[in-house]
C-alpha cells in the first residue's frame, strides 16, 4: 500500500512545488497555462471521453464563462469572480437546451451539430453590442482590489488553477465511480446494448453534457480573468474547441489524467516552439507542431497515457510472472 | 428589386455549385471510411497553389492547371492514406480528428513556409470575361466551375453506382471484412477512394483559384463550408452534397441581399441545426 | 506511472524553458521586442513589418549620410548611447490575445528587452500592453486604431498612429472639397466588415458624418473572410450611392474588386480606408480593375532623393513588395521609440518613458506624412494625420489630397477597369 502511494505523492509534491522550482515569470505562467487548459480539457473529457460524444463546440461553454466574467466587470463594475456562477448557469442552461436535440445525433452528426452551434454563437456575439461585438470586452486595466483576480505574477493563478483542476478531477473521479459513470461507460461501448439493459441513455448523456458544460465555463472565466480580455475569436473560436479535444485525445480521452498529460505536452510545445521559431515569420512553428501531432496520432491513436498504461502493465507483469515462477519452484 | 433578386439567385446557384465542387471529395471519404478530414480545406488550398504554380511557370490557366492539380492532389491523397489515414481509421474518432487536424496545420504552414504569407491571385479573366445575358451577369470562371461541379458529381455518382470499381468500393465501405472474403482488397479500394476524393478536391481548388484569392489560410475559410455542406447533404451522398451546396449558396446569397451579409452565416447555421432536428441523417444520407 | 509520466514531461518542458532563457544580455546592444502577427490570417502584414524593421535597423545601426538629417541615420548605432547597436526580437502573436500576452511577458522577462512595439490587432495590443504596463516597460504602438487603447490611464503606452476619429475627419474634409469641385456627395454608402477594425472605424465615421451633415444612406456590414460578396455589391448597384467608402482587409478587398467588375458596378467615388486597399498584394491582384480608387494614407513616397523615397527603395529591395501605409506607420512607431531611447541616452525604462513624453518630432524628421509626433497625457500622438491617395494608373498610388502636399490632382469619376 505504501509503495502504491509513493509515486503519486512524489508527483503531487512536484506539481505543487513546480512554480518554486521553475520560478521565472514565463515558466510560472507556462505552468499556470498548462493547468488552465487541463481544466478545460478535463471538463471536455467528461462528455467527449467518458460518454464518447465528441463535441467540437465546447467553446460555447468556455465563452459563457469568459463573457460572464468580463460582462460582470464591464457592465456592473463587479469583480469578474461574480461572473463564475453566472457563467455556470448560462452554460448549464445552454447545454440543457441544445443537449436534448443534439445528443440523440450519432457520431459525426453530433460533432457537426456542435460545431454549427459554436459558430452560431460566435456569429451572434460578433453582432451583439452588449457583449462587446467584435472589439470584445476587457477586464480591469489596472486591478482595483484582490477580487479582480488580476495579478502580474502567474504564481497565484497557478495555485488557483491547481485547486480548480483538483476539484474538476475529483468530480470526474466521483462521477466515474458512481452509477452514472457506469452507465456512461456502457453507453460509450454500445449505446444500444446499454439501453436494452435499462440504462437511461438519453438522460445520462444529458447530465454528463451539463456537468461538462458547467466546468468548461469555469475554465473560460479563469482564462478571461488571467488575460483581462475576451473577443469572439478568443472566446468562441473553433480553435479553442479543437484544442480541448486534442489535448484530451493526445493524453488519453476517457482517462482521468489524460487531459492533464495532453495539456502538459501541448501547451509547452505550442509556447516554446513559438518562442523559438515564431519570430522568424516563416510558419515553422506550426509545421513542427502539426508534424508532432500527426506522428502521435499515427503511432499512438489511443493517446499517450494509454501507451504508458500498457508499458506499466508489461513492466508489472514481468516481475509478477517471475514471482509466480519462483512460487512454483519452491 | 425583382431583377436584382434573379441575379442574386443565379449568383447563389453558381456559388453553391462551387461549394458542392469542393465538398464532393470530403463526402466521399467521410461516407466511405467514416473519416472526418479536418485537412480538407487545406487540400483545396493545395489545389489552388498547384494552379498558381502552373500559371507562374508556364503562363497557362486552368486548362493545364486543373489536370495538374488533380494529379498532384490524387498523389497527395494516396500518400496521406498510406502514411496516416490507414493507421488512424481503425482507431477512435478522436485520433482521426487529432491526426487530420495536425495534417491541416502541417500542410497549411508548409505552404506558408515555401510561398510566404502574401495574397496571390491568377490574372483576372484568365478563363474569359463575364457574360451579359439580358443584363444578367455571369462570370465565365464561375460558370466553368459550376459546370465542372455538375460533371464531377455525375461522374462520381456513376462511378459508385454503375461500375464494378464503385461497387467494390461501396462493398468495402459496408463491411471491409466481408469484402475481403470476396477477394476485394480493402486497402487498395480505400487508397483509390482517397486518390479520387483528393483529386476532385484538387480540381476544385484549381478552378476556384480562377476567381478567388490564394493564401495559405484560405482552407480555413473554405473548410468549414465544406463540413456543413457535407453534413447537410448526408455523409457519403455525392448528389446530396450537390443539392446541399446549391441550397446553401442560394440561402447565403438571398439572405445576404435581403437581411444583410453579417446575418447570412447565422441563417445557414441556424437552418442547419434546425434541419438536423428533423432529419438527423442529412438530406440524402441513409438513416 | 500515470503521474510520473506527467512529471517527466513537466520537468522536460521546464528544462527547455530554462535553456531558452539562458541567453546572456550584451552590454552594447539595445534590445527591442516586437510582437507581431507572423502566422494566421494577418501573417502577411507581420512578415512585411519584419522586413521593414530590418530596414530600420540598417538605417540606425549603419551610417546613412544619404538620408541627410533624418534622425538616427547619420552615424552608426545610437549616438546617445555611445553608438550602441539596436536589435529587434520578434515574437509571433499568432492572432491570439493570449499568445500575444505570453510572448510579451517572455520578451520582457526572459529576453530583457527595454521596450516593446506591436501588436497590430487592437485586441492583442490591449492584452500585451497590459503586461508591459505592469512591468513598467515602454510600449510604442504604431498601428492599432481602437480608441479605447489610450483611454486606460496607462503610463507606459504610446501610440503614434492616427485613429478612427482622425480618419473620419480626413474623409469628411476630403468629400467636402470634392463637393466644392462639383462632385456629387449626397448619398454615401459605408461598406465594412464586422471585425474590431471595421466596426470601430465605421461607427466613428457614422458619428462624425452625422455631425457634418453628410448623409450615410446605406450601411453594408459583412463578415470578414467572406466566400462571396455578390449580394453586397448588388445592394450598392441597386441603391446607386454617390460615394462608397470601403473598410476591408485584403482578402475581402480583392473579392469586392473582382465582384464589382463581374457585376459591372462602378460607384462615382470609391474611397477606401487603408487596410486591404493599401496592401501591395491588393494592387498586384486587382489594381488594374480598381483604377481611380481613393485611399486614406499617411504614407506617400515623396520626390526621389527624399528620405521617404530612399527608405521605400530599401524596403522594396528587402521585401520584394512596395511600401504601404500599414508598414510605414509601423516603421514610424519604431523610429519614434528608437529616437526616444537615443535622446534618453539610457536603456532604463523610466528614462525612455520620460524621453517618449518629451518627444517633439517635426514633419521633416519623419518618413510619413504626420504633422509631427507629440504625445498627449494619454499617450496618443496629437499630430497624427493623413491624406488621400489615388490609384490613378492601377499600379501605384499618388497623393492627391490635401492640396498642399499632393503630387497630382484627384481624378473623377472612378474608372475601375
Amino acid at each position: 500500500m505504501m509503495r502504491r502511494l509513493l509515486w503519486p505523492s512524489v508527483v503531487l509534491a512536484l506539481v505543487i512545488a513546480y512554480p518554486l522550482l521553475f520560478s521565472t515569470p514565463f515558466q510560472q505562467r507556462l505552468g499556470a497555462l498548462v493547468l488552465l487548459y487541463a481544466i478545460a480539457a478535463s471538463a471536455w473529457n467528461i462528455v467527449g471521453g467518458y460518454a464518447g460524444q465528441v463535441s467540437v463546440g465546447h467553446v460555447v461553454f468556455f465563452g459563457c464563462g469568459a463573457y460572464a466574467a468580463m460582462a460582470a466587470y464591464a457592465h456592473f463594475a463587479l469583480s469578474p469572480l461574480v461572473g463564475i456562477p453566472a457563467g455556470i448557469v448560462f452554460a448549464v442552461a445552454i447545454a440543457a437546451l441544445v443537449g436534448g436535440p443534439t445528443l440523440r445525433l450519432s457520431g459525426h452528426y453530433f460533432s457537426m451539430a456542435t460545431i454549427a452551434i459554436a459558430e452560431l454563437a460566435r456569429l451572434i456575439v460578433t453582432n451583439t453590442e452588449y457583449l462587446g461585438a467584435s472589439p470584445g470586452l476587457s477586464g480591469p486595466a489596472v486591478p482595483r482590489n484582490l477580487f479582480d483576480l488580476s495579478f502580474v505574477s502567474a504564481l497565484p493563478y497557478y495555485y488557483l488553477f491547481l485547486l480548480v483542476l483538483a476539484i474538476t478531477l475529483l468530480i470526474t473521479w466521483r462521477m466515474t465511480n458512481s452509477r452514472m459513470g457506469f452507465y456512461l461507460r456502457a453507453i460509450r461501448d454500445s449505446e444500444r446494448a446499454a439501453r436494452s439493459l435499462g440504462a437511461p441513455a438519453a438522460r445520462t448523456k444529458l447530465y454528463a453534457y451539463m456537468l461538462s458544460a458547467g466546468l468548461t465555463s469555469v475554465a473560460g472565466a479563469l482564462y478571461a480573468m488571467m488575460f483581462g480580455f475576451i473577443d469572439p475569436e478568443s472566446g468562441l473560436g473553433i480553435l479553442i474547441s479543437v484544442k480541448m479535444l486534442i489535448m484530451a485525445a493526445l493524453g488519453g480521452a476517457g482517462l482521468l489524467f489524460g487531459p492533464l498529460v495532453g495539456a502538459a505536452i501541448l501547451v509547452p510545445l505550442e509556447e516554446l516552439s513559438n518562442s523559438w521559431l515564431g519570430g522568424q515569420g516563416a510558419g515553422l512553428t506550426f509545421v513542427v507542431y502539426g508534424a508532432i501531432i500527426v506522428l502521435i496520432s499515427r503511432f499512438q491513436p489511443g493517446g499517450l497515457l494509454a501507451l504508458a498504461h500498457r508499458l506499466w502493465e508489461r513492466h508489472r507483469k514481468v516481475p509478477e510472472a517471475a514471482a509466480a515462477e519462483a512460487g512454483h519452484a519452491s | 428589386m425583382a431583377f436584382f433578386l434573379v441575379q442574386v439567385i443565379v449568383g447563389g446557384l453558381l456559388l453553391g455549385a462551387v461549394y458542392a465542387l469542393f465538398s464532393s471529395g470530403l463526402t466521399l471519404v467521410w461516407g466511405m471510411m467514416n473519416i472526418v478530414n479536418f485537412a480538407h480545406g487545406d487540400f483545396v488550398m493545395l489545389g489552388m497553389y498547384a494552379a498558381f504554380v502552373v500559371f507562374s511557370l508556364f503562363g497557362v490557366g486552368p486548362a493545364a492547371g486543373a489536370p495538374f492539380a488533380t494529379l498532384l492532389l490524387a498523389t497527395v491523397g494516396v500518400i496521406v492514406y498510406f502514411g496516416l489515414i490507414r493507421h488512424i481509421m481503425e482507431g477512435p474518432m478522436l485520433a482521426q480528428i487529432l491526426g487530420t487536424f495536425g495534417l491541416a496545420l502541417l500542410l497549411r504552414y508548409s505552404v506558408f513556409w515555401w510561398f510566404g504569407a502574401n495574397f496571390l491571385s491568377l490574372p483576372n479573366n484568365i478563363v474569359g470575361g463575364t457574360y451579359d445575358i439580358f443584363g444578367l451577369r455571369i462570370e465565365a470562371s464561375r460558370l466553368l466551375a459550376g459546370a465542372v461541379a455538375l460533371l464531377v458529381t455525375l461522374g462520381l455518382h456513376l462511378l459508385l453506382t454503375r461500375t464494378s470499381l464503385g461497387s467494390k468500393m461501396l462493398a468495402v465501405a459496408e463491411d471491409s471484412t466481408a469484402a475481403q472474403l470476396m477477394g476485394i482488397r480493402p486497402d487498395s479500394m480505400q487508397a483509390i477512394a482517397w486518390a479520387i476524393a483528393a483529386g476532385a478536391t484538387g480540381l476544385a481548388g484549381a478552378l476556384i483559384a480562377t476567381f478567388f484569392y490564394i493564401v495559405p489560410t484560405v482552407g480555413e475559410t473554405l473548410g468549414i463550408v465544406a463540413f456543413v455542406t457535407v453534413s447537410l447533404g448526408g455523409f457519403g451522398s455525392v448528389p446530396g452534397a450537390l443539392v446541399a451546396g446549391l441550397l446553401i449558396g442560394v440561402i447565403e446569397s438571398v439572405s445576404g441581399y435581403l437581411i444583410g451579409a453579417v446575418y447570412k452565416d447565422i441563417v445557414v447555421y441556424a437552418l442547419f441545426i434546425f434541419f438536423l432536428w428533423f432529419r438527423p441523417q442529412g438530406l440524402m444520407g441513409k438513416a | 506511472m500515470k503521474f510520473s509520466n506527467f512529471l517527466g514531461l513537466i520537468g522536460a518542458a521546464a528544462i527547455l524553458v530554462g535553456s531558452a532563457s539562458g541567453t546572456a544580455a550584451e552590454d552594447k546592444v539595445v534590445k527591442i521586442g516586437a510582437v507581431m502577427p507572423l502566422s494566421g490570417g494577418a501573417a502577411s502584414i507581420g512578415v512585411h513589418v519584419k522586413a521593414a524593421f530590418d530596414v530600420v535597423l540598417d538605417i540606425v545601426n549603419n551610417a546613412h549620410p544619404e538620408l541627410g538629417n533624418f534622425p538616427l541615420a547619420k552615424s552608426a548605432g545610437l549616438a546617445g548611447l555611445g553608438g550602441a547597436k539596436v536589435e529587434v526580437l520578434f515574437a509571433d502573436n499568432q492572432g491570439s490575445p493570449a499568445t500575444g500576452q505570453n510572448q510579451t511577458l517572455r520578451l520582457i522577462t526572459e529576453e530583457k528587452v527595454v521596450a516593446i512595439t506591436g501588436a497590430y490587432q487592437s485586441g492583442i495590443t490591449l492584452t500585451s500592453s497590459a503586461i508591459a504596463e505592469r512591468y513598467g516597460i515602454p510600449y510604442v504602438n504604431g498601428e492599432s486604431v481602437a480608441a479605447s487603447l489610450t483611454e486606460r490611464g496607462f503610463k507606459w503606452f504610446f501610440r503614434t498612429t492616427p485613429i478612427a476619429s482622425d480618419f473620419a475627419k480626413v474623409f469628411s474634409d476630403f468629400l467636402a472639397d470634392m463637393k466644392a469641385q462639383g462632385a456629387k456627395t449626397d448619398s454615401i454608402a459605408l461598406v465594412h466588415d464586422n471585425t474590431e477594425y471595421g466596426t470601430s472605424v465605421a461607427n466613428t465615421i457614422t458619428a462624425t458624418f452625422k455631425e457634418k451633415n453628410l448623409n450615410i444612406a446605406l450601411d453594408v456590414a459583412y463578415g470578414s473572410n467572406a466566400t462571396d460578396v455578390q449580394s453586397q455589391v448588388l445592394q450598392l448597384k441597386e441603391r446607386k450611392p454617390d460615394v462608397v467608402i470601403m473598410i476591408s482587409y485584403t482578402s475581402d478587398a480583392i473579392l469586392f474588386a473582382k465582384t464589382m467588375q463581374a457585376q459591372d458596378y462602378k460607384p462615382p467615388i470609391l474611397l477606401a480606408d487603408d487596410a486591404g486597399y493599401s496592401d501591395p498584394d491588393f494592387i498586384k491582384a486587382v489594381g488594374k480593375i480598381s483604377q481611380g480608387a481613393f485611399n486614406r494614407s499617411s504614407w506617400s513616397v515623396g520626390p526621389s532623393g527624399s528620405p521617404s523615397a530612399i527608405i521605400a527603395d530599401m524596403y522594396k529591395k528587402k521585401s520584394g513588395v512596395e511600401m504601404d501605409d500599414t508598414v510605414a506607420r509601423q516603421m514610424t512607431g519604431l523610429f519614434v521609440l528608437l529616437d526616444a531611447i537615443d535622446r534618453a541616452g539610457s536603456t532604463e525604462p523610466a528614462k525612455i518613458q520620460a524621453a517618449l513624453k518629451a518627444t517633439d518630432l517635426k514633419p521633416d524628421q519623419l518618413m510619413i506624412g504626420y504633422k509631427g509626433v507629440k504625445f498627449d497625457d494619454k499617450g496618443q500622438n496629437i499630430l497624427a494625420s493623413g491624406g488621400i491617395i489615388q490609384l490613378q494608373d492601377g499600379a501605384n498610388y499618388v497623393s492627391v489630397w490635401p492640396k498642399a502636399t499632393a503630387d497630382k490632382a484627384p481624378v473623377l469619376p472612378y474608372k475601375g477597369w
